[in-house]
């Protein structure tokens, strides 16, 4: 019987066409909306996470608290030690990278050796040279590189682009860095622009400046120290999980605070953060759920009242068949249910379709990006200006349940009226054509 | 042999229109026989439909009682009457109610699919059904494509199809043309001697009373006459 009526569904353009475009129509969207914003904000998260604060941070507390300022005398020494501990007593799966945030003024000199302009900075040190690093790769700095090469000799750095703009520098530049030392005394020492990084965040291109960990280490007299120990975890490795791993580590090392490295001072106190810890970040990612949880309800309750009315409709267009196969003895329910199977095969069929579509869609946005970097020109937000969409199962999933829930139901509240139909007016209404 | 198929004792139908009570059919008492090939006549609310629909088990008497053989047809549930529907009438309409995105093959195939019946089981009963009704040439077209007698022959085979006790049929011939309606009263009386299936017309055709063994007149919801 089955078979008998999906013969039917496909020849009646009508009574297939309409709802099945309803349901891809639907699914395409809510699959290419859920993808764009997914890709939008884990994009947000992932340049966040890569450059500032790890999926997880281990920090020194004081130095936490006051990071605006870039104390690096609140620095956490004993870098190798504590790198040897964190490998250790954390999960096996996360990468730990060393990190020195620092801030001081960029002065470029004209040939003369007078200042020809200065500006203040925002500076990252990171490790360039070793050959298991993994920040290069992470930071997407060969992809980013607009000119000349990245820092990997000695005393040389990468600036943004925008920066250099603004500062009128060119490669082989040489600059000097005035800052403060980690034992709080001025520093000066002359570094050498080899390259423009276009980061993609217009903040960091304005202001950012990446040197070498040890050249960092080295202008700053911070051996062995380091302001941040960032931590990543694999891609599949989802951030619901991250409050967990934190827990157990902040455990770890109440137990390690006890008995300290001796470089450590009598106040310093290590503490981990997840990435929702910062920035405001954790708050975000629950608006950004129930935002998107929304924009999915909203979707399927669409999809829902238009498949209902298609249902009306196409019970109107199919009342003679109908009444004729309630005339003929099949039961309200058997009918019903019927009408179920096909409304479940038209969102099957919709979704799958929808899935297609919008899948295809999402993959474009996700390889090829759209640049959105006008429109975030004046923006302090820390978000790719290519911003691109990220094709998740998830995304797939919620196309596909609501296509199929809002089609199933759609058809069955539309067939409430079969219930309702009395046999005894059969013969008039069929008679009636 | 008790040869009794439907039987109505004291049969009344009374409609609710507005405030109004309309009686339908008073005190109906009424037998048709295994095989018989009978008709209804009377004019427009004369009550035809309403005995069709009786017979069919698509309503109930506000009083007296309906029998299909032994069973009393008001006892039964909502689904039971389905059952019954299904297993035992056919019908056969005016305005045929073929379903236009279904061949005649498929449109034939229908009641033996609620049936529960598979394809593959009744292909050889539907196709020799369209055969004695005359279409085998046209089996795979659509309604669309077929004459109005043409239409109504697939009517008729969709109601015999299923081999069924008793076939009502409601003013088969009034959407035809003379030539075609008897065509139809000669295949529907043929049939009806092949398959012993008894056939109920509602009609004022006159030409479907002289096909007919039985006819009876109706006015008013009583029976006028029975001959």
């Amino acid at each position: 019987m089955i078979v008998f009526l999906f013969r039917g569904i496909f020849r009646d353009k009508s009574r297939f066409l309409f709802p099945i475009s309803i349901v891809t129509i639907g699914v395409a969207l809510v699959v290419a909306l859920v993808g764009f914003m997914e890709g939008v904000f884990m994009g947000m998260i992932d340049m966040t996470a890569n450059l500032d604060t790890g999926h997880l941070r281990l920090v020194n507390k004081p130095f936490y608290d006051e990071e605006h300022l870039r104390p690096l005398d609140r620095s956490l020494a004993a870098q190798k030690e504590t790198l040897k501990w964190l490998e250790h007593n954390t999960n096996s799966d996360i990468t730990w990278a060393p990190r020195i945030r620092w801030g001081a003024l960029l002065d470029v000199p004209d040939v003369n050796g007078n200042t020809k302009s200065q500006t203040p900075v925002v500076g990252m040190a990171l490790d360039f040279k070793s050959s298991d690093s993994f920040e290069i790769k992470r930071l997407h700095l060969v992809e980013s590189l607009l000119k000349g090469k990245l820092p990997l000799g000695k005393n040389e750095m990468v600036i943004g682009n925008q920066l250099a703009h603004s500062l009128k520098v060119s490669l082989g530049q040489s600059v000097t860095l005035l800052g403060q030392s980690f034992d709080g005394g001025l520093v000066a020492d002359n570094y050498t622009i080899v390259g423009f990084i276009k980061f993609g965040v217009t903040t960091m291109d304005k202001k950012m400046v990446l040197i070498d960990l040890i050249d960092a280490q080295n202008t700053f007299y911070m051996d062995d120290t380091v302001t941040d120990w960032l931590g990543y975890f694999p891609s599949s490795f989802n951030f619901t999980n991250y409050v967990d791993v934190k827990n157990k580590i902040n455990f770890n090392l109440n137990t390690w605070i006890k008995t300290p490295p001796k470089d450590w001072a009598k106040d310093d106190i290590p503490i981990t953060l997840s990435i929702l810890d910062q920035q405001n970040i954790g708050s975000m990612v629950k608006t950004f759920t129930l935002i998107k949880s929304f924009v999915v309800g909203i979707f399927t309750f669409l999809m829902m009242l238009v498949l209902w009315n298609a249902g009306v409709l196409s019970g109107i267009h199919r009342y003679g068949e109908m009444g004729l196969r309630l005339a003929f003895g099949e039961s309200h329910w058997k009918l019903i249910f019927t009408l179920g199977i096909e409304g479940l095969f038209i969102g099957i069929l919709g979704s799958i379709v929808g899935c297609i579509i919008g899948g295809t869609f999402t993959w474009y946005l996700q390889e090829i990006g759209l640049n959105m970097g006008d429109a975030f020109s004046k923006s302090g937000l820390m978000i790719n200006d290519v911003v691109r969409a990220r094709l998740t199962l998830d995304g797939f999933i919620q196309g596909i349940i609501p296509g199929i829930f809002s089609s199933v139901t759609g058809t069955l509240i539309a067939s409430l009226a079969i219930f309702k139909r009395s046999e005894a007016n059969l013969f008039r209404e069929l008679e009636a054509g | 042999m008790n040869n009794k198929l439907i039987s109505f004792h004291e049969v009344s139908k009374i409609f609710k229109v507005g405030d109004e009570n309309f009686t339908a059919l008073r005190d109906i008492n009424l037998e048709i026989k295994t095989g018989s090939f009978m008709s209804f006549v009377g004019p427009s609310g004369s009550g035809k439909t309403t005995l069709l629909n009786l017979i069919g088990g698509l309503d109930v008497p506000t009083s007296g009682d309906i029998f299909f053989k032994d069973i009393k047809l008001s006892s039964l549930s909502r689904n039971m009457m389905a059952k019954y529907r299904r297993e035992n009438i056919g019908f056969i309409f005016q305005t045929y109610n073929l379903l236009p995105v279904y061949s005649v093959y498929e449109n034939i195939l229908l009641p033996l699919l609620l049936n529960g019946l598979k394809e593959n089981t009744v292909r050889e009963r539907v196709i020799d059904i369209v055969s004695k009704v005359g279409l085998l040439d046209q089996i795979k077209k659509k309604p669309s494509q077929l004459s109005g007698g043409q239409c109504q022959r697939v009517a008729i085979a969709r109601a015999l199809v299923k081999d069924p006790l008793l076939i009502l049929a409601d003013e088969p011939t009034a959407n035809l043309d003379s030539k075609n309606s008897l065509q139809i009263l000669e295949l529907m009386k043929e049939l009806n001697q092949q398959y012993k299936a008894a056939v109920v017309f509602s009609t004022h055709d006159e030409k479907v009373t002289r096909y007919i063994d039985r006819e009876i007149g109706l006015e008013d919801g009583k029976i006028i006459f029975d001959k």
